[in-house]
């Protein structure tokens, strides 16, 4: 039998490694196929070493290599023993356990792996990773084996670790597990209260009328009080204390009813027992605290869940290279001083302001003014922190030491901006008018039955009791909370719950062009004399070395490729270098000149490419606008949004870009500050603006704006000064996600109006006489449960239309 | 009605040792990753290199 099998080819080739689409069959190791070498490396350790299991224990289990750009020496300040020590937990000599950051952790093949860290390097005795906080704990013995070693591990799996400031936020991590270790304690000691004194009460009240053994009775009078006590002092001492503080600096917060419903549970409930009044109400007080913690816990694990979002590229170093007297060091930012020469090379940033000792050099402000074109610096010049070198290395003379404030202001500006303030100030308003409300109706109450001591005692502790706004506290953090949750699953990462609440009154959206409406690499397209595979094959591989945009553009961001010799590149200017036996020149036209002599006509943005000393042709660059951008700009006119562009960019896709704005709504080659006097011009007619960037270039239009966000291509890149990150292919659930904010307010309202309905029953209860525990017990409870059902349930639902 | 007396005590004191358990283990740092535990209990055994003798 002559069964020909058909012949099938497949129609797309996937990396072993990471799932990418291969380009080519090229790279290939055995039946297995990569789409880059550094894919291919991984494969092949974790194949020497029997760790193949690595793709079975997850899906997508693999980091994609490509465009990773592998530089060793990033770990030579590992050698410094003061900067290991920012990454150490405990050393004793011989056993040292350090914590790192990765970054690309994602999964459950990743925690697997990293578990097994021993495998390949027999000085570590074990690791151990926290995935939330993709963090990894090493214990190593420090005389076989160093963090530097373990680090380049690390990195040659494909998982390298964050070797910069925040990755060794210690401090800030140790006060959020101290915090969330405090609310679990406290929830805790309430929860067993709670559910004991409530156990207690059920006897009481089933023996409704008749009377109970006395020294029953007795015993569970004194358990309830026994259990009561702690549930005061302790769990419920975070109100206590907020209230406290508020009342001394004369402010009236929303803690201070939550304060004073409880103390006048407890007190009155201990009196009621001791004096033989009554049952007192001290399973409603014990189960208000659980409920009222529970809610705080949220809050906490919302804030927890942005802090881990933060999946961000080295961008402040924690060291720089030194020389005193002749020799080189790598030493912890913090111990340079002034007069102190640094050698600042190709990518890395400046970390203090410095007079530049070398010739020239180019420094890409990108970060600190928005000009994403580095700077020409002669010697003598001013250079500043937070500013990138470009091309060759530099040597800087430090001005002034490095300034923490400083570099910290440039990274985080999200604390100072009116959102989370605006919503503090509004609930602090809020409690202020309803403490004085509720103190008034008690009054009244009291005295309308006055004649009665003990029924106006009664009356009026009770409305206090029934009025505690803990549905109020409730109910906008968990929807919100839950909210941000849901929203992180689909790529959204919103920094504070604040931000919800604004994005509801945006109206007018500007955004930028680069990065954000278009993919951040402009498209390279050719035009000179035809060019072989060989030839095209050798221009990506020595672009590939420079990170200039335009190279990357042209090398389609490949890592820097193999076997490409004399490399030489003249920042900001172009790139030469040799392959496969060609001589390859890229560069301005002035470029083009000084390396062959050639006279071309120059268009600024072109880029030329020469072969062999002959200008061969000229890349232009264009821009590609992202596929959804049309039909999201459409759904948000749908909105009544007011849209406009505002970017640094020529004009040369204007024809593009004005199918989908207004020609007046336009605005090109604005530079950073012009942007952001176009975004307070939008302001002006009292509308909320938000601004949406890719946050490197415009981040002080951003900081302008009610609302920011940054659209980002990779998860691993920075956005300071915005409120939300988003991946570059979420950008079309812009508009669901305006829609998703209104949803939210009409949730906290729904909860809001229920609160009311409840406190105006219970209140008229109260006024009455008729509060009873038995009824304070099953509706405090109740209200507390409906509250965070309708916002937990509310905030998931509406997010289906997330897809 | 003594014996429901010492009956109470006892569970509470029995139900205040698992409370107990429970400060200690936060303490210890237990609840710290809620995460990892999760993911980590599903991978298999490492597969040994031993021979059993028979």
């Amino acid at each position: 039998m002559n069964d020909t099998p058909p012949f099938t080819v497949p129609t797309s080739l996937r990396c072993a490694h990471c799932g990418d689409f291969c380009a080519d069959t090229s790279i290939a190791d055995g039946e297995h196929l990569f789409c880059c070498t550094g894919c291919r490396s991984v494969y092949e350790i974790l194949q020497s070493r029997d760790m193949c299991d690595y793709y079975s224990v997850d899906t997508d289990a693999g980091v994609s290599q490509k465009g990773s750009r592998r530089d060793l020496a990033a770990f030579d300040q590992l050698d410094s023993p003061a900067v290991v020590a920012q990454f150490t937990d405990y050393s004793d000599g011989k056993i040292t356990r350090a914590r790192l950051t990765l970054p690309s952790m994602h999964c459950a093949s990743c925690v697997w792996l990293l578990e097994q860290l021993h495998r390949f390097d027999a000085g570590v005795i074990s690791s151990r990773v926290d995935l939330l906080r993709r963090t990894v704990e090493v214990e190593y013995n420090s005389s076989t084996t160093s963090l530097k070693s373990i680090a380049i591990l690390l990195s040659s799996l494909g998982y390298e670790p964050l070797l910069s400031r925040e990755g060794t936020e210690r401090q800030r991590d140790a006060e959020q597990r101290n915090t969330s270790r405090g609310i679990y304690l406290r929830l805790g000691v309430a929860g067993f209260a709670a559910g004991n004194v409530m156990m207690i009460s059920i006897a009481r009240y089933l023996a409704n009328g008749q009377v109970m053994d006395l020294s029953l009775e007795r015993l569970f009078a004194m358990l309830s009080i026994v259990l009561s006590v702690p549930v005061y002092f302790y769990s419920a001492s975070p109100w206590l204390r907020s209230a406290l503080a508020s009342l001394r600096r004369r402010v009236v917060s929303l803690d201070v009813p939550v304060a004073l419903g409880i103390t006048t549970l407890f007190v009155r409930s201990i009196i009621d027992i001791v004096s033989g009044g009554g049952e007192g109400f001290l399973d409603s007080f014990a189960g208000l605290v659980f409920f009222l913690l529970i809610g705080k816990l949220f809050q906490q694990k919302a804030f927890e869940a942005v802090s881990f979002d933060r999946t961000v590229r080295s961008f402040f170093p924690l060291s720089v290279r030194r020389e005193q007297r002749g020799t080189e060091d790598i030493v912890p930012i913090d111990s340079i001083r002034t007069g102190d020469l640094m050698i600042v090379r190709n990518g890395e940033v400046i970390p203090a302001d410095a007079v530049l000792m070398s010739e020239t050099g180019y420094v890409d402000y990108a970060f600190v003014t928005g000009e994403s074109v580095p700077v020409e610096c002669t010697s003598g010049s001013m250079i500043y922190a937070g500013g990138k070198v470009v091309g060759t290395a530099v040597r800087l003379t430090a001005t002034r030491p490095v300034s923490q404030s400083y570099l910290a202001s440039l990274w985080e500006r999200t604390s100072s901006r009116t959102p989370r303030v605006a919503y503090g100030r509004l609930s602090d308003r809020f409690g202020a008018w309803f403490t004085v409300g509720t103190l008034t109706i008690a009054f009244i109450g009291a005295i309308i039955w006055l004649p009665d001591v003990s029924l106006a005692m009664n009356v009026c502790t009770s409305v206090l009791i029934i009025a505690c706004p803990c549905a109020l506290t409730l109910a906008a953090p968990i929807t919100l909370g839950t909210a941000m949750g849901v929203l992180g699953r689909f790529g959204i990462f919103v920094k504070n719950v604040g931000v919800l609440l604004e994005l509801k009154r945006v109206s007018t959206i500007v955004f930028d062009k680069t990065g954000t409406l278009s993919s951040s690499l402009p498209e390279a397209i050719y035009s000179g004399r035809s060019l072989n595979d060989r030839e095209a094959e050798a221009i990506r591989a020595v672009a590939s070395h420079s990170s200039h945009p335009y190279s990357q553009s042209i090398a389609l961001s490949a890592a820097p490729q193999e076997h490409v010799f004399g490399v030489r590149e003249v920042g900001g200017k172009g790139i030469s270098g040799r392959y496969l036996g060609m001589d390859i020149a890229i560069g301005s036209g002035e470029y083009m000149h000084d390396v062959c002599g050639a006279e071309v006509v120059t268009q600024s943005s072109d880029t030329y490419v020469a072969i062999d000393g002959c200008v061969a042709g000229v890349y232009g660059l264009r821009s590609r606008i992202r596929d959804d951008v049309p039909s999201m700009i459409t759904q948000l006119r749908a909105l009544s949004m007011r849209t406009k562009l505002v970017t640094g960019d020529a004009d040369r896709d204007a024809e593009m870009l004005r199918r989908l704005f207004n020609v007046d709504d336009m605005t090109f080659r604005a530079k950073p500050a012009e942007k952001v006097l176009a975004v307070e011009r939008f302001q002006e007619d009292g509308s909320a603006v938000l601004m949406v960037g890719d946050g490197l270039n415009d981040i002080s239009a951003m900081a302008a704006a009610d609302v920011a966000i940054a659209v980002t291509n990779e998860t691993s890149t920075l956005a300071p000064a915005s409120d939300v990150v988003m991946s570059a292919d979420r950008l079309r659930d812009l508009p669901s996600l305006l829609r998703y904010t209104v949803d939210l307010s009409r949730v906290i309202a729904v909860s809001l109006w229920f609160t009311m309905a409840y406190n105006v029953l219970g209140l008229t209860l109260a006024l009455t006489g008729l509060l009873t525990p038995v009824i304070t017990a099953i509706m405090m409870p109740v209200s507390s449960l409906l509250v965070i059902g309708i916002s937990v349930v509310g905030a998931r639902v509406l997010a289906r239309r997330f897809v | 009605m003594s014996v429901m007396i010492m009956l109470v005590i006892c569970s509470i004191i029995t139900a205040g040792g698992f409370l107990v358990a429970f400060l200690i283990a936060t303490k210890q740092g237990q609840y710290d990753d809620l995460g990892t535990p999760a993911v980590r209990m599903l991978f298999e055994d490492e597969k040994t290199t031993t021979i059993d003798n028979q």
